[in-house]
């Protein structure tokens, strides 16, 4: 009886050797530390482009639609262009033949062309079903 | 005998083994599954009003990477772009073909375009265009939400 009840004290005190795991353990650690690269802060400006078309085929489109409905009212578009400089940056910004920025798009001439735009579709009257933005082909 | 069991003093490893799993657990909560897919070289444009896209469970997004030469991206590797975005497409259908949607022109899938700042206009506008042949309409454009400060 008292040989049993020694014989549960030494299986109590039995330790699993923990060296083995914590070598696998230190060997996952070094995994993900060296694979370890964090998600830039990115955002997205998202855009729905549908395909391109002729413009003689949109005009088409646009003033048999026009006939359905309002007669008198028809396509507008507008037209910018988006002159570049010699390093591929923006030299001027022209809005139906009228430049409204001259420089860089810095904050100012950003603000600018906003406070243009919002001028011209502020105008009730005048209904524009599309922009046609024109860019020179070394911008960047 | 005392002289021995003094030998065999071992430190206890329990609070070191809990201490590395943390760590672990930490490491593979934050690990970036998708920076593969990304050229984190790029030096994309700075755009305040750039949002984190909310793709509502749809399918996931075509990734291209552009660099400053107009060299198209996927993976780490550089692609020509035509046959890229016909692979692409064609396994599209036959996904979409799988699941039972019905057969459209258009792709319910949206192509995310990570363009360095530095790219001529035209050859960003050669890969939207090649996408828009292929059937893709929506894209998005990545940009940082501020400059980097490194």
């Amino acid at each position: 009886m008292r040989r049993k009840r020694r014989h549960r004290r030494d299986q109590g005190s039995v330790e699993m050797n923990l060296a083995a795991m914590l070598d696998m353990a230190f060997q996952l650690l070094t995994f993900f530390i060296l694979t370890f690269r964090p998600a830039p802060v990115e955002g997205q400006l998202s855009l729905n482009l549908p395909p391109p078309i002729t413009v003689a085929k949109a005009e088409a489109q646009a003033n048999e639609n026009a006939g359905n409905e309002m007669a008198e009212v028809g396509l507008e578009t507008l037209h910018l262009q988006v002159m570049a400089n010699d390093r591929g940056g923006v030299k001027q910004v022209i809005l139906e033949a009228s430049p409204v920025v001259t420089g860089e798009m810095n904050e100012a001439n950003i603000q600018r062309l906003d406070r243009e735009l919002r001028r011209i579709f502020g105008v009730n009257m005048v209904a524009f079903d599309r922009i046609q933005i024109a860019v020179e082909r070394r911008l960047r | 005998m005392a002289e021995l069991n003094s030998d065999r003093v071992e430190p206890n490893l329990t609070p070191l083994l809990d201490m590395v799993f943390q760590l672990i657990t930490f490491f593979m909560l934050v690990i970036n599954f998708k920076g593969a897919s990304m050229d984190l070289s790029l030096k994309l444009p700075v755009l305040g009003s750039a949002r984190p896209l909310d793709r509502q469970g749809k399918l996931e997004p075509l990734l291209l990477n552009i660099d400053a030469e107009g060299g198209v991206h996927c993976f780490g590797r550089l692609e020509e772009i035509q046959p890229l975005i016909d692979k692409e497409a064609r396994l599209l259908r036959e996904q979409l073909r799988a699941a039972g949607e019905p057969a459209e022109k258009e792709f319910p899938v949206g192509v995310i375009i990570r363009a360095d700042r530095a790219v001529p206009f035209h050859l960003l506008n050669h890969v939207i265009e090649v996408c828009q042949k292929a059937g893709y309409r929506q894209f998005s454009l990545s940009a940082m939400t501020r400059q980097e400060t490194r």
